[in-house]
């Protein structure tokens, strides 16, 4: 039953020997002294400043949904960094290896990166930025705003919230350690069969890709789960369906989709599994196995998953611009149907990522006409923006200008791939790195929307903002290499080149490719300003009050910056859409309860990061098939679950007097002087 | 050529400066090509229509109501039918059109049928069959009518529908030839079909889009469009060849991975007309051919690049 593997195999170690050590590579072992200084060097300020207990209670055992959040979005932006330095190798390799008299290093006869390594780096490329960065990254300002944005203490299920980021986490570490123990998959982020299969790959590269991605898909969906939970069940009273923020909603319709559609992908995984462990035919091209089967699901969840990271980011910017225009969102009930709209289109087109297989004129036809649909509802989204900032009074803050970016990349991406639906244009640039560009400009609407985002909530997280001048010197650098590296990219696949090519014969895309490497070294240019900018800001820290930018108008604008860990002292009480621009207009925006009720809140705890670990473990011992050590893991891991089932903490409960001490104190804090008026409490004692 | 006057839809978006000479998809060869460059130019122009007043409100309006501008301000206006009708409808009406313009185009470009040949001038005589064989990593063109084959060089005569049968040892790789004939995956176990049809001799570069493996980079080949004659006078030449392409010869030689550095070409004839539906059924019966890992760690390093180029043909 069990597929016999190449090499050597031990009963104590599995496939693991010596050999699976890259260090003959001198790029590895440079990148793995960089790491290892890194590493020590934050363990050494942890033990140097005494914080190991502090970092264990408060932020590994926490259960608290902004820490959670901010977690989610630390691995985010260390994920981006990995995944930004793989696009660097990848641009600098195709701008040397260029024709057959191109100069080689390193052991490459071209470039400085031979197939073998360049194929791993841009299959980690998209792995990483997809699943790994710009996942974590919308999951962890999901965690951040949600909860605040419906007036919630924390997420329905906190608990299983930090299984979610630590399930995720062991995805991210097990990407990670496949750079210096063994090899990554060389069959790009959507694994291409029968390539990933045993017989083209026998390696462990394509293990280490599908465990990633199979564990961590699995936080996503239990994160679906979570979320769908607390926007159905946790509003506070008098949040109708009709007064969710237009972020809430788009999340609402990316849990909808992550729910349904991340089961698909660890199914046609789990298959894939089968195949490679125990030698079953799903995918292979003979024996009776299908592997068209396999790519008819990957993009069943493939291109729903698309939009699952696209709607969070046209929630973040519908937040942005309505803030920044001073003015209510154009169109609510229409955003929110576009974006359910969108969700539900999103599972009718996956087959127009492959015209080319030939399904015939009927599929293409309705595939072809299916995707254009999506176009319809994106465009009223750009409308309502448009209409948005018709009348209003604009700020071009950081968070504006990347929203306004975001549209203009959208309306690029949007004609782009208009253009890519039409299966007549897809058969001359399917494929091509016109394909590439067209879905850098849609994962660029992403980032922007992060970006925007990330300077937006900051205070609101942190207590100060980030720095304005080193944030717009930040944007436009980030624009211009933006446009230097897909401008040039749109071109070379007009001209036919192809993706994933270590080795380009066609010297005529010498200069495009000369423009593109010079466009990364500009985003190296904008990584400094984004750094400059922590850490100016983080050495000012000028403190901001409860509304920062002045003009927010959703709930969580309502509380104290930064957020104490029960987020709102009383349930609030929703009287409008834009509750706090409601409260302002009403000269309520200061109000202050009469009196404090207790509050239920959840105990943190230690298991969640240890069933991540363990999960980490155990899909790193499934990789090098080390049976005993799998086995074992994940036995730990189920009795955990098991021993956390029959735990009877029920969290606790914050008496009145202890809120209204922490209240007192954070108001003296907070500067807040004026209590005009006083609102009347909500409810009894809350259920968390 | 016919497609320059539609070549102003595109105006808008070419940069300044630059010109379409070294964008190769801007000239499109053949009834196939030619076809796929006019739908991809109505399809831009159509959107331009809609996006260009859009990206320019976009840019506009943030700085005509900046807020140091005193332009008028109205906080609660937040709906407005007749703006969400037109919202809705307007793209509802873009996609309607340019989905009509899709489907239209697919029933006449459909690289199985390729209903737009049969009104071209080769319509008239016998198309040219060509079976196409992807390795790892080469490509393998059977004509079988002629009974001949070639490795990484597709020779066909001008005027001529050439239809193309094709399939895949064990991995998928993607046909192409920018300007000639639409992509198409080529797919082990499975047979796909592409054709097209060039009236006059030029000189083309096919390659694989289609990652499959370490030796990618090197999948090109040689597209020649030559005159009747010259083609006929080729084939003979071919015929004459004495190495035979048999299918022991192509399981044990060619199929075997191996990298073709600069796509030299080799040349055979063919005895056995049926290795194209053996390499078929092999792929269903299972059959693959592993690249080692030896190999794929070593393609195109140095030390690979000797023993590789010079594999067995």
């Amino acid at each position: 039953m069990q597929v016999a593997v190449d090499g050597p195999w031990t009963p104590l170690l599995g496939r693991l020997s010596l050999e699976a050590i890259p260090y003959t590579n001198p790029i590895l072992i440079f990148t793995f002294a960089i790491a290892a200084i890194v590493g020590l060097v934050v363990v050494g300020s942890v033990l140097y400043f005494k914080k190991v207990g502090y970092i264990w209670r408060e932020w590994l055992c926490s259960v608290d949904h902004k820490r959670i959040g901010v977690m989610y979005i630390i691995l985010g932006l260390v994920m981006l960094f990995r995944g930004f330095i793989d696009g660097v190798m990848i641009r600098t390799q195709q701008a040397i290896a260029i024709g057959p008299n191109s100069p080689g290093y390193l052991g490459a006869a071209h470039g400085y990166l031979p197939p073998y390594h360049f194929d791993q780096i841009y299959s980690a490329h998209g792995t990483i930025m997809l699943i790994f960065a710009a996942t974590p990254l919308l999951t962890g300002l999901g965690n951040v705003i949600v909860p605040l944005q419906v007036g919630a203490r924390d997420m329905a299920f906190p608990y299983l919230n930090a299984v979610s980021l630590w399930l995720t986490v062991a995805g991210a570490l097990l990407c990670m350690i496949s750079l210096f123990v063994g090899e990554f998959s060389n069959a790009t982020w959507v694994g291409l069969m029968p390539f990933a299969e045993m017989s083209s790959n026998p390696g462990v590269g394509v293990d280490y890709w599908m465990w990633a991605l199979q564990v961590s898909s699995l936080g996503t969906t239990f994160n679906s789960i979570n979320m769908i939970a607390t926007i159905v069940k946790m509003r506070a009273p008098g949040m109708g369906w009709f007064r969710v923020p237009v972020f809430t909603w788009a999340t609402m319709a990316t849990a909808i989709i992550g729910l349904t559609a991340f089961p698909v992908l660890t199914a046609a995984l789990c298959m894939l599994g089968l195949d490679r462990y125990v030698g079953t035919h799903f995918f292979t091209a003979g024996m009776g196995g299908n592997y068209m089967l396999y790519i008819n699901l990957f993009w069943t969840w493939g291109h729903p998953e698309v939009y699952f990271l696209m709607l969070p980011a046209f929630g973040l910017i519908s937040e942005i611009v309505s803030t920044f225009s001073s003015k209510a969102l154009f169109g609510y009930p229409t955003m929110i149907a576009a974006s359910l709209g969108i969700a539900g289109v999103g599972w009718v087109v996956w087959a127009h990522h492959f015209f080319t297989m030939g399904m015939g004129p009927n599929l293409i036809g309705f595939f072809s006409a299916a995707t254009m649909i999506v176009g319809i509802p994106t465009g009223v989204k750009a409308f309502n923006w448009i209409f948005t900032m018709y009348r209003g009074r604009i700020t071009l803050a950081t968070p504006m200008l990347w929203a306004i970016t975001a549209i203009v990349l959208l309306l690029l991406g949007g004609i782009t791939g208009m253009m890519l639906s039409a299966s007549v244009v897809d058969y001359t640039v399917h494929d091509s790195v016109f394909v590439v560009a067209h879905f850098h400009c849609m994962v660029l609407v992403i980032g922007a929307g992060i970006f925007a985002a990330v300077t937006y909530w900051w205070p609101k997280v942190f207590g100060f903002k980030l720095n304005e001048t080193l944030g717009q010197w930040f944007f436009w650098t980030f624009v211009l290499a933006s446009v230097l590296v897909f401008i040039p990219m749109f071109q070379a696949g007009l001209d036919g080149e192809t993706r994933r090519l270590d080795y380009l014969f066609d010297t005529s895309l010498r200069p495009l490719m000369l423009a593109e490497v010079t466009g990364m070294g500009m985003y190296f240019v904008s990584l400094f300003c984004f750094l400059a900018m922590l850490v100016v800001s983080l050495v000012k820290r000028e403190p901001a009050g409860q509304d920062p930018w002045g003009t927010a108008r959703s709930l969580e604008w309502l509380t104290h910056t930064p957020v104490p860990f029960y987020n709102f002292a009383v349930t609030p009480q929703v009287h409008a859409l834009d509750e706090l621009a409601w409260r302002r207009a009403n000269g309520l925006e200061k109000a202050q309860p009469e009196r404090y009720v207790p509050i239920h809140m959840p105990s943190s705890s230690g298991l969640p990061f240890i069933i991540g670990m363990l999960s980490f473990v155990c899909t790193f011992a499934l990789v090098w098939r080390i049976w005993w050590l799998a086995g074992a893991s994940l036995l730990a891991v189920i009795l955990l679950v098991i021993i956390r089932s029959f735990d009877k903490n029920e969290g606790y409960v914050l008496s009145a007097d202890t809120i209204a001490e922490m209240e007192r104190k954070l108001h003296t804090v907070s500067l807040i002087a004026e209590q005009s008026k006083v609102l009347p409490v909500g409810g009894q004692v809350e259920a968390h | 050529m016919r497609h320059w006057r539609q070549l102003g839809l595109l105006a808008p978006l070419a940069l300044a400066g630059c010109s379409t000479d070294n964008i190769r998809l801007f000239h499109p060869d053949g009834v196939m090509g030619g076809l796929e460059f006019h739908y991809t130019l109505w399809i831009t122009g159509i959107m331009l229509l809609i996006i260009v007043p859009t990206l320019l409100m976009t840019i506009i309006f943030p700085l005509r109501y900046h807020h140091t501008r005193n332009a008028k301000y109205t906080p609660d206006w937040h709906f407005s039918a007749p703006i969400e009708i037109l919202a809705w409808v307007i793209p509802l009406g873009m996609v309607v059109v340019l989905a009509y313009m899709s489907v239209s185009a697919i029933y006449r470009i459909d690289p199985w049928t390729a209903p737009a040949l049969a009104s071209a001038p080769g319509a008239a005589q016998p198309p040219i069959n060509v079976q196409v064989i992807t390795t790892d990593w080469q490509w393998v063109f059977i004509y079988p009518d002629q009974k001949i084959a070639t490795i990484d060089d597709l020779v066909v005569p001008a005027g001529r529908r050439i239809n193309l049968t094709m399939t895949s040892t064990d991995v998928m790789n993607g046909f192409y030839i920018p300007q000639v004939a639409p992509m198409v995956d080529v797919m082990p176990a499975m047979i796909s079909k592409d054709a097209f049809e060039i009236d006059h001799p030029a000189e083309f570069t096919g390659f694989s889009t289609d990652f499959s493996g370490a030796g990618f980079s090197w999948m090109q080949f040689k597209t020649r469009i030559v005159a009747q004659s010259d083609f006929d006078a080729w084939v003979k030449s071919v015929q004459a060849n004495p190495d035979q392409l048999t299918y022991g010869v192509f399981t044990q030689k060619i199929a075997p991975a191996q990298v073709n550095y600069g796509a030299t070409p080799s040349y055979f004839s063919v005895a056995d007309t049926g290795i194209f539906g053996k390499v078929v059924m092999d792929a269903m019966n299972g059959k693959t051919y592993p690249v080692p890992d030896s190999l794929t760690k070593s393609v195109a390093s140095n030390e690979g690049e000797a023993p590789a180029s010079t594999a067995a043909k």
